[in-house]
């Protein structure tokens, strides 16, 4: 496995002749900058806090920084010799060797970190502590979240968890994943996950705070007439009863057939009429509409009529 | 399907559509911040989080205090301040949120 040369000088923002004082300045201002809890909604602040924390263990200590400020310049001669500046090999050469898992802040230090100094060297007996809480953003069709039921969920990192989801979970509650979200230091306990549910949008019901619209297409002689017609719902097709004189627009009320509530109850689902007429006439159809138009009275912009 | 992760942040006391969770005492509080309870006590003192149950005698705590104390640790240890300081950034990263949330 390759392993990049990490400059600490540089993630510090310091000369290579930088005083104690100066990196430990340094430090701290970069830290406060980047530390994940002041930046909860950045992706890379923990990884960056992460390089922080490194950088500053080896150059903060004058043996490791003088460990390292060796390497470093043999390592920048060898990078400009022929042939030169494979850090494997370097590594190997240098009889640096161990395989420590070492850890720092939420994570472990870099390979590099860990191939120079070897096991146990960034080891900070500060005790521990419980990581952070992270959250996440799941998305669940209007159905699955009516539903609810157990899900396979991908997480940061190629973990993947079982989730519940409660039936008729709602819009912005938050569904808790006890121990998923960021590792604890030192022994200490894991932060939470966080779901935030979003509702993706629906291709046919429209939301209107707690109840759904959807359109119901009727020809004009049912919209006239009357007419039983299937609307979708949530869990399958409902008949309803279009009332004779059903004008576009006509809001008709599925009660209780909406998303869940606050209180435990369901809002309402509305079928929205929208009179559609044929596109092409048969010969027999027009004839018939062209009688209707000469029979009636009707004027549709005709106030009351 | 997959988890687009927003905004990692700790918990926040009394999220409306939070399903309703038990209190704890501070001893919990402590066990799941992997902390002692000497250290927790301490931050109730300065005003960190409050009891939201319980008797004076035995008071209960929002189950979100736990990820509450643990990042005002985590701030007060890598940014070396001391316990007012840490939990005044606690409350000023709260205040932030809220106007955010606002805005």
């Amino acid at each position: 496995m390759a392993v990049d040369y990490k400059d600490y000088y540089e993630v510090l923002g310091v000369p290579r002749e930088a005083s104690q004082d100066e990196i430990r300045r340094a430090y701290r201002k970069l830290a406060r900058e980047y530390h994940p809890d002041l930046n909860p909604d950045s992706d890379d602040a923990e990884e960056h806090f992460k390089e922080l924390g490194e950088a500053y263990e080896v150059l903060s200590d004058a043996d490791k920084r003088e460990r390292y400020d060796r390497l470093g310049a043999q390592w920048r001669a060898r990078e400009n010799a022929p042939g030169g500046g494979d850090f494997e090999d370097f590594f190997a050469g240098q009889g640096f060797d161990g395989d420590p898992r070492v850890e720092f802040g939420d994570g472990v230090f870099s390979e590099f970190f860990e191939r120079l100094f070897g096991d146990g060297a960034a080891y900070r007996p500060s005790g521990p502590l419980r990581g952070r809480d992270h959250e996440a953003l799941i998305e669940l069709s209007l159905e699955d979240a009516l539903a609810g039921g157990r899900r396979r969920l991908s997480l940061d990192g190629g973990r993947s968890v079982e989730v519940n989801i409660p039936a008729g979970v709602r819009e912005g509650q938050r569904i808790r994943l006890a121990g998923q979200g960021g590792a604890g230091r030192d022994g200490g306990p894991a932060g939470d996950l966080y779901l935030l549910v979003q509702f993706k949008p629906h291709s046919r019901f429209r939301r209107q705070g707690d109840d759904l619209l959807v359109d119901v297409q009727v020809a004009p002689w049912e919209a006239a007439l009357g007419a039983t017609v299937p609307v979708p719902t949530l869990t399958g097709d409902a008949q309803v009863k279009i009332p004779a004189g059903s004008s576009s627009g006509r809001r008709l009320r599925l009660r209780g057939r909406g998303l869940p509530r606050r209180d435990g109850e369901r809002g309402n689902l509305y079928a929205v009429v929208q009179i559609t007429v044929p596109k092409h006439l048969s010969d027999e159809e027009r004839e018939l509409f062209e009688k209707l138009a000469a029979a009636s009275q009707f004027d549709p912009r005709r106030p009351g009529s | 399907m997959t988890a687009r992760r927003i905004r990692p942040r700790s918990a926040r006391p009394s999220r409306r559509d939070d399903p309703v969770e038990q209190p704890i005492d501070l001893g919990v509080v402590a066990r799941q911040a992997g902390l002692r309870v000497s250290l927790v006590r301490r931050y109730v003192a300065f005003g960190l989080f409050e009891p939201c149950a319980g008797t004076n005698q035995a008071p209960l705590f929002p189950v979100s205090s736990a990820a509450r104390v643990a990042k005002a640790e985590r701030l007060r240890r890598d940014l070396g301040l001391n316990y007012a300081g840490a939990v005044l950034v606690c409350e000023l990263l709260d205040r932030i949120h809220e106007l955010e949330r606002r805005g």
